[in-house]
This record gives C-alpha cells, structure tokens and sequence, in this order.
C-alpha cells in the first residue's frame, strides 16, 4: 500500500510539471488565435491577434516545418517580436510544397507552441503590383508592363510567361473609364485624342492558376500633338503565287513606306534588348500602298506586322500591328483537278496539290472546294461547291467544250481562307451519237447473250431429263416381241439394281417360251428369282474371292 | 460555409452543359487547330532531337527529374483535363528556353525556332480548350469573382505536380549555374516530356 502511494505520488511529482504549464499555457493559447498568412509576391506577411491586451510581456517566435520532414527550423526576421506582425521573404522555400507554421508566445521562460494550418505558399501567394513605363504617340499609348516581384522572384520564377495584364484607362479631364483586358506586356492603345492626359492603372493576373493581383499606382501621361502624316491603315495580307502580299491603306500621295516585322513570341516574355522590330527586305521605301514578299523570308510561325509612312522630311507613326499566322494563313494551296468526260456528264478528281519539302497536309484539312465551269464559247459560269474529292456533274451539253477550275475554302468560320483557283481545265464532252451507236451495240450483245444462255439452259434440261426422267420407249425389236404390258412389268422393275440384273440375263433366255402360256408368268418369275439366288450362290465363291481381294485391299491400306 | 459545396456542384453542372453545347459549335474550328497543332508539336519534338550527340561527359550529372505518372498514362478519359496540361506544359517549357543565360551549344536559330514552335502551340491549345478553361474566359470569370463577397468565391486550387516537376527541372538548371551540360540533360527532358503529350495530340484526331 505505501509502495503504491509512494509510486503514485512518484508519477504525479513527474508528470505536474508538464500538466502546469499547460494549464498556464492555456491561457496563452487563447491570447492569440488566428495567424493570418498573407504572401504578395515574395513576402510573407503573418498578422495575428492577441486577445489579452495586459500581456505585454509575451514575445512571439516562428519556426516553420517543411513537408515530409520532421524538424522545426527557425524562421528568420520573426523571432522574439513583441508587435503582432512580421515579415519575411521566402527564404530557400520551395513554394510548391506545403509547408507547416507555429508560433510560440514567450513569457517568463513559460511557451507553448501553436500550430497554424498547413498551406502550400504558391497557393496562398497574390500577385503585387507591376511596374508600368509609358510613351506617349500623337494617337496612341504604348505601355511597357514589367512582371511583378523582383527580377529573381522565388514564387514567380515558372511564371514569367504565364502573366496577362488587365488595365483601366480614363481621360484625366473627364470621368468614363475604359478597361483593356487580356494584354501582354508590351502593348499599344489606340483611337486616342491629341494633346490629351490620360491616366491608367493596371493590374497583373495569372489566369492558369487563377490568380488576379490587385491594382499598382496610375500614371499619367499626355499625348502628344498631331502627327503630320497619318499612320497607314486596314493592313492585310493575303497569300498569292507562293508569296504574301500586304496591302493597307493611304490617305496621302507621294509617300514611300516601309515595313517591319516581329517574333509574336517576344510579346510573352519581353527582354528589353531581344524585342526589336526587324525590317523586311522587299518592303523599303516602296512607294505603292503594297508590298510583296517571299515565303521563305522567315520561318514558319506567329508574327507581327506594322507599316510606317514617309514623304521625305516626315514620318508617321507605326500603323496598328496585325497578327499573323503563316501556318494558318498561309497554307491553302490551288487544288489539282483531273477530268473525264462522257457525253453528257463530267467525272472530276480532286488531288491535293504538290508541296514542295514538307509533308502533304492537306488531305487532313477539312476543306470545301468550289468548281466553277462554264462552255468556252459562253460566259455563263455554274458554281458548285462539294466536299467529296470524286464526282459527276451531270446534264452537260454533248460535243461541247467545257472549262473547269477549282479552289478550295476551310469548313472553318473563323479562319475562312481560301486557295487561289488552280489551272482551268479544257475538256470536251463526247459525242452524243457514239452514245447512241453505243446504246444499240450494247442492247445487241445484251440480247444476243441473253439466247446464248437460254440455249445452253434448254441442253442443261435436255440432259437433266435424259439422266433423270429418260423416256420410256423401249428400241423397235424388243416391240416386235412383246406385249407391252409384261415386258413393262419386267422393265419397271429394274429399278432394283442387283435383281435387275438378274432378271434381264433370266428374261432374255426364256424369251420364246413366255409367250406360250400366261400361267407360266409366276413360275418364270419365280424360276429368274430362283435362278438370282442360284446365281447368287453360283457368284459367292466370286463374291469371297472379291471379298478376299477386298480383304487383302483392306489389309494394305 | 455548408452551401459552398452545393454551390460549386451547380456551378459545375452549368458549366458541364454550357460545355456540352460550346463543344459543338468549337468542334468545328478546332479541327483545323488540331491539325496545325499537332504539326507544330512534331516539329518542335524534331527541334529538340536535332542536335549533336549527347555529349558523353555530361551523362554523369544526369538527374532523373520524375515526369508525374499521370502524364505517362495518355488515355486519360478527360481530355480537357489534359489540353490544360499540354498548355501549362508548352507555357512552362517556353519559360525555360526563354531565359537568357542560354549559351549556345545548340545554334541560335534553334532556340529562337524553339520559342516560336511553343509559342504557337500554346496559342492553338489556347483558343480550343473549352468554356470556362481558355485565358480570355478565365479573365472575364476573374473579374466577376471579384464582385463577389470572399466567401461566395469558387477555390480553384491549380494542379501543382506539373509545376513541381518544371521546379525541379529549373532548380537543377540554376544549380548548375546554367551550365552547357546542364542545358543538354534539360533539353533531353523536355524533349522527353513532349513526347507524351505529342502522343495525346495525336489521339486528338479521333475526336
């Protein structure tokens, strides 16, 4: 008994310092509940509360916890603060992994430690504001988006490509805002006024991981005054004879133009000193509102295109840039035909046309080809359109020429292109007559092989009904010897095989006597029965001479 | 708290059947997308394997980067689950090539090709994923987000292995303070990584 209580108390001394300060502990649990995280950009922001204003003596530490691991390590810039607040930067944190905060309230050499809710940084993470430049055109504004974080953020480092920015512009003199929203870095506003501020703030967002940062401060800039030449207008290209042609617009005479291109891909991840507009060779100072360039001036893909006007003393700005594809814009070649005539019908193919180095594409694309054909003497043209590559276009003129040519449309609405129309084709439709000569002879030889096979179906029946149903009439001399009726008889019954034998060998010698008496016509049968079995019997040593040779037969196989 | 799941269920539902019916009408464009993207990404995939030999000395830093599993099993019944991927995956890729400290063991055209042919691969991937999952739509969402009071705001958390895969992949890179051994392994992996979704581009034919 005094052992047990001597042990009890043992247990209880041991264990009260742990219960106590638990119990006191407790207390400075309650003193500070929520720890809110806050990360923008790189910098981790915790704020919490403290309930219990008199306990000013408390000193807050943190240490952080990574995921998988089981050790606490100090964390950095938040140790023993008095305030409610601490900042620090994402040390050497790997932003995608989870990681564990605590935090421990100090007091007198009592603490206890209280453990925030797991969270993955990135998760958590909002974008802070990005840095704008500007430039002011007599029309437009050009803006010049740096990323958000420092140039080495830790918490952005995958995403320098991934940001989109959105922006609200007003004129500083009036109230209506204008928001632009989804732009890339480097971006132009047109349609502006001259001699006007504007002002503008922009937010970034990363629409992948469905963040959005919050606005940065508005800038102000004021455009500048009215250009002397206006920026060219309405670019397009188009594709024709294995080169592009651009075309815009111009207002004003005696101007020389020029053009300049530029990677699409630049505007995702812009680097100062790589984003550079590039001139292209053919289009220097051309002096018509066009210009023609090969296809291999530059590799396949996305890029930009803008044109600047010159009279000489002045230029104008850059006209609008346009997008373009070459993949997409560019690939519809003419379509190949090959025709065949009849009389009154043309049977045409459609081949896909050859490309010169690449694979042939284009049978992957779903594409509509559009046939005109019209009579070379007139000028009526029929338009067809068609999705198969192989087919008739009935109800033509016979003996008449006729002119074909093809192109080919994409099924796409949103990228309707379409190829140049291919080679015209120049095919005659045959004449109607051979048509008809040709009728005739093969309604001949339609009826001529249709009598060949009724004859040949009528000696097929001819020998089927000798094999099978043959005729009845016995040959003249048997006639002459016999009522018919016996002799049928007789006959009839050499339906059975072995027997018939036998009776015809019997009838045959006993010919003259049957006439004589009726009565006699049993016992005659009789007597060929009797003589079958006789000659049965005669025939069995014939019979087991066979069946010995059959046996021995037997025995070799 | 107990409404957001409900919430999200008929947002989800909404969005299965304005998918459904936006499925239709994109099939149409996104045919010929298709087509063109699956063209680009055997291009990009050639790009990649065009180069010299691996060089020997450097297949001793080789580090295996764990491509996730998922990606390796391509018939994954949710396509749009991996267009997005293919999308960050083009995006991340395009990163990694664009940053500067390249030198050129691989020519200069190369990579400027490179960056062209991912480029236009996440534009195409772009304009087709569907309702809801494309850059522009997301923006708009955003902005309709934040109209909302913080509690009735849809979580969208992202997936995260892709990206703890491209960490690791540029972790390495700035360990080895970029160098050309370093570049060569990265670009193997890339070229690695790639391939398997090529081969999802390919299954996109069928469709």
């Amino acid at each position: 008994m005094v052992a047990l209580l001597g042990a009890m108390t043992l247990v209880l001394v041991a264990v009260a310092p742990w219960v106590l300060p638990v119990a006191a502990g407790g207390k400075n649990l309650k003193s500070y509940q929520k720890v809110e995280v806050d990360i923008i950009d790189d910098n981790f922001i915790l704020q919490w509360n403290r309930s219990d204003e008199s306990l000013r003596s408390v000193t807050f530490s943190f240490d952080y916890q990574k995921s998988g691991t089981d050790n606490w390590i100090k964390l950095p810039g938040c140790q023993n603060i008095t305030s409610t607040k601490c900042n620090f930067s994402s040390v050497k944190l790997n932003v995608y992994e989870e990681i564990k905060l605590r935090i421990r309230a100090e007091k007198e050499n009592t603490s206890s430690w209280y453990e925030v809710d797991p969270f993955t940084p990135y998760n958590k993470a909002q974008i802070g504001p990005p840095e704008v430049h500007l430039e002011a055109e007599d029309k437009a504004i050009m803006i010049n988006i740096s990323p958000p974080g420092t140039k080495n953020s830790v918490m952005w480092a995958l995403d320098g490509s991934g940001f989109r920015y959105s922006l609200v512009i007003w004129k500083n003199s009036s109230s209506g805002e204008e928001e632009i929203e989804n732009i890339y870095s480097i971006h132009k506003i047109y349609k502006l006024l001259p001699e006007t501020t504007y002002c503008l703030k922009v937010k970034a967002a990363l629409p992948m991981a469905w963040k959005v940062g919050i606005y940065g401060p508005v800038y102000c800039i004021k455009t500048t005054v009215e250009n002397k030449l206006p920026p060219p207008e309405n670019i397009q290209v188009s594709v024709q004879n294995e080169s592009y042609v651009l075309k815009w617009d111009y207002a004003y005479a005696n101007v020389t133009f020029q053009v300049q291109w530029l990677h699409a891909f630049l505007k995702r991840n812009p680097v100062n000193h790589s984003y550079k507009w590039k001139q292209m060779p053919n289009c220097e100072n051309v002096k018509t509102t066009q210009c023609v360039f090969p296809q291999n001036i530059f590799p396949k893909g996305i890029y930009f295109l803008r044109v600047q006007a010159s009279d000489g003393n002045n230029t104008s700005f850059w006209s609008e840039e346009i997008k373009f594809d070459t993949e997409i814009q560019a690939f519809l070649l003419p379509p190949v035909l090959k025709v065949r005539s009849t009389s009154d019908s043309l049977h045409i193919y459609i081949g896909a046309p050859e490309q010169s180095g690449s694979k042939p594409v284009n049978q992957d694309y779903p594409l509509t080809y559009e046939i005109i054909f019209w009579e070379n003497t007139s000028n009526a043209e029929r338009k067809i359109f068609k999705e198969k590559t192989d087919f008739i276009v009935p109800n033509l003129k016979p003996l008449t020429v006729y002119c074909v040519k093809a192109r080919a449309h994409t099924m796409d609405e949103k990228w309707n292109k379409s190829s140049a129309f291919g080679d015209v084709v120049f095919v005659k439709t045959k004449p109607g007559n051979a048509s008809n000569i040709w009728l005739i002879a093969g309604i001949g030889t339609v009826s001529i092989t249709i009598l060949a096979v009724i004859y040949v179906v009528k000696v097929l029946l001819r020998c089927i009904n000798y094999v099978f149903f043959p005729s009845l009439k016995p040959s003249s001399n048997i006639d002459e010897y016999f009522s018919e009726q016996p002799l049928k008889n007789l006959l009839l019954s050499t339906s059975e095989e072995q027997i018939e034998k036998c009776f015809i060998i019997e009838n045959i010698s006993t010919i003259a006597t049957v006439e004589e008496t009726n009565q006699t016509d049993e016992d005659h049968k009789k007597y060929s029965s009797q003589n079958c079995q006789d000659s049965g019997n005669y025939s069995n040593e014939d019979e087991s001479e066979s069946k010995t040779s059959e046996e021995l037969q037997q025995d070799f196989v | 708290m107990s409404t957001k799941p409900d919430m999200i269920q008929k947002c989800l539902w909404l969005e299965f059947l304005v998918g459904l019916f936006i499925a239709g009408t994109l099939s149409l464009d996104c045919n010929l997308l298709n087509v063109h993207l699956r063209r680009v990404t055997w291009r990009n995939l050639r790009l990649l394997s065009m180069s010299n030999s691996f060089p020997i000395e450097c297949l001793r830093e080789n580090v295996a980067f764990e491509l996730p599993q998922e990606f390796l099993q391509y018939t994954q019944p949710m396509k749009r689950d991996m267009r997005k991927a293919f999308h960050e995956m083009s995006l991340q890729a395009f990163n990694i090539f664009s940053q500067h400290t390249f030198k050129s063991t691989w020519k200069e055209k190369h990579l400027k090709q490179i960056q062209i042919g991912l480029d236009q691969q996440a534009e195409y991937l772009n304009q087709c994923l569907e309702e809801g999952e494309n850059e522009n739509e997301i923006m708009k969402e955003m902005k309709v987000d934040e109209m909302k009071p913080s509690e009735a705001r849809v979580p969208h958390p992202s997936n995260l292995e892709l990206r703890r895969y491209f960490n690791r992949i540029d972790n390495f890179l700035k360990e080895k303070k970029y160098s050309d051994c370093a570049w060569e392994i990265v670009r193997v992996e890339i070229r690695r990584c790639l391939y398997y979704f090529y081969k999802f581009a390919a299954l996109l034919r069928s469709k």
